[in-house]
């Protein structure tokens, strides 16, 4: 049976309070959808209360699932957790910079190398700490949880042409701020 | 930075454009073997390339983990409803 039928059946089985499936169902789940809501928040409070909403609502909607993914669904459900929590709703970006602005803000064409910033984790979350949300959230879709292009452009309700375009923005921005890391940390 | 240049029968910009399916291997083959030229001639996109690839490989190797407290939490939240 693939991990996608037994998805689908364990999610089921929840209809049914009894069975002890739900806990089973969060289980599965709690790791990725965690990490997706971190990714939307970067806060570990409010991650959590996206996280209780999106199984919540899961779990009350189970009966009426007709999908093929529950991955995706569960991070489309988070992912609407997260935009009634949120105090403002965050729109998409204002404006995109140019590829070549942009790769050259990340260090395209420096002769520097800037390797040093990558290899230290504390950086590396800093930086993403300081990304738009939307760009965390690409990245922990396709990066971090290994979602294929078509399943990420299900979740964001977005073309695979814009889906590949805001990953490649989202990591050069990454880069740019690793590399704004360096100048914090020489100038330290 | 340095000025563009054409190797390979591409030009830097385009190779950055390329960059992001280049390291995701969704490029056909003929395209690959473009890019790679480009690159075994372009030492500047080689490098950025190589850090490009390596805040991937980053990415995918530290993803945050949720702590067991929190995960203890938040099978009592859901529980309780």
């Amino acid at each position: 049976m693939s991990a996608e039928v037994d998805d689908v059946a364990l999610l089921r089985a929840c209809e049914d309070p009894s069975s002890g499936a739900c806990a089973r169902f969060v289980a599965a789940h709690l790791d990725r959808v965690w990490r997706y809501a971190f990714a939307l928040t970067h806060d570990a409070s409010w991650a959590e209360d996206v996280v209780q909403e999106t199984f919540l609502a899961a779990i009350r909607g189970a009966a009426g699932f007709s999908g093929s993914s529950v991955r995706a669904w569960l991070f489309i459900i988070a992912r609407n957790a997260w935009h009634r929590s949120h105090r403002r709703r965050v729109g998409e970006p204002a404006s995109f910079e140019g590829l070549d602005h942009l790769g050259v803000a990340a260090g395209w064409g420096d002769p520097e190398a800037h390797v040093a910033a990558v290899e230290r984790a504390e950086a590396l979350s800093a930086a993403l700490g300081r990304l738009d949300p939307l760009d965390r959230e690409i990245l922990a879709l396709r990066d971090q949880d290994g979602l294929t292009g078509p399943e990420a452009a299900e979740v964001l309700q977005l073309p695979l042409s814009a889906v590949k375009a805001r990953l490649h923005r989202a990591r050069l921005r990454l880069m740019c701020e690793l590399r704004s890391e360096v100048g914090h940390a020489a100038g330290a | 930075m340095q000025q563009e240049r054409e190797v390979g029968g591409l030009r830097c910009g385009e190779v950055l454009a390329l960059l992001g399916d280049f390291v995701d291997g969704e490029l056909d083959a003929a395209t690959v073997g473009r890019v790679q030229a480009h690159l075994a001639g372009c030492d500047a996109c080689e490098r950025f390339g190589g850090r490009y690839a390596a805040v991937v490989r980053r990415l995918r190797a530290e993803r945050p983990r949720l702590d067991d407290a929190a995960r203890l939490r938040l099978d009592r939240r859901v529980r309780a409803g």
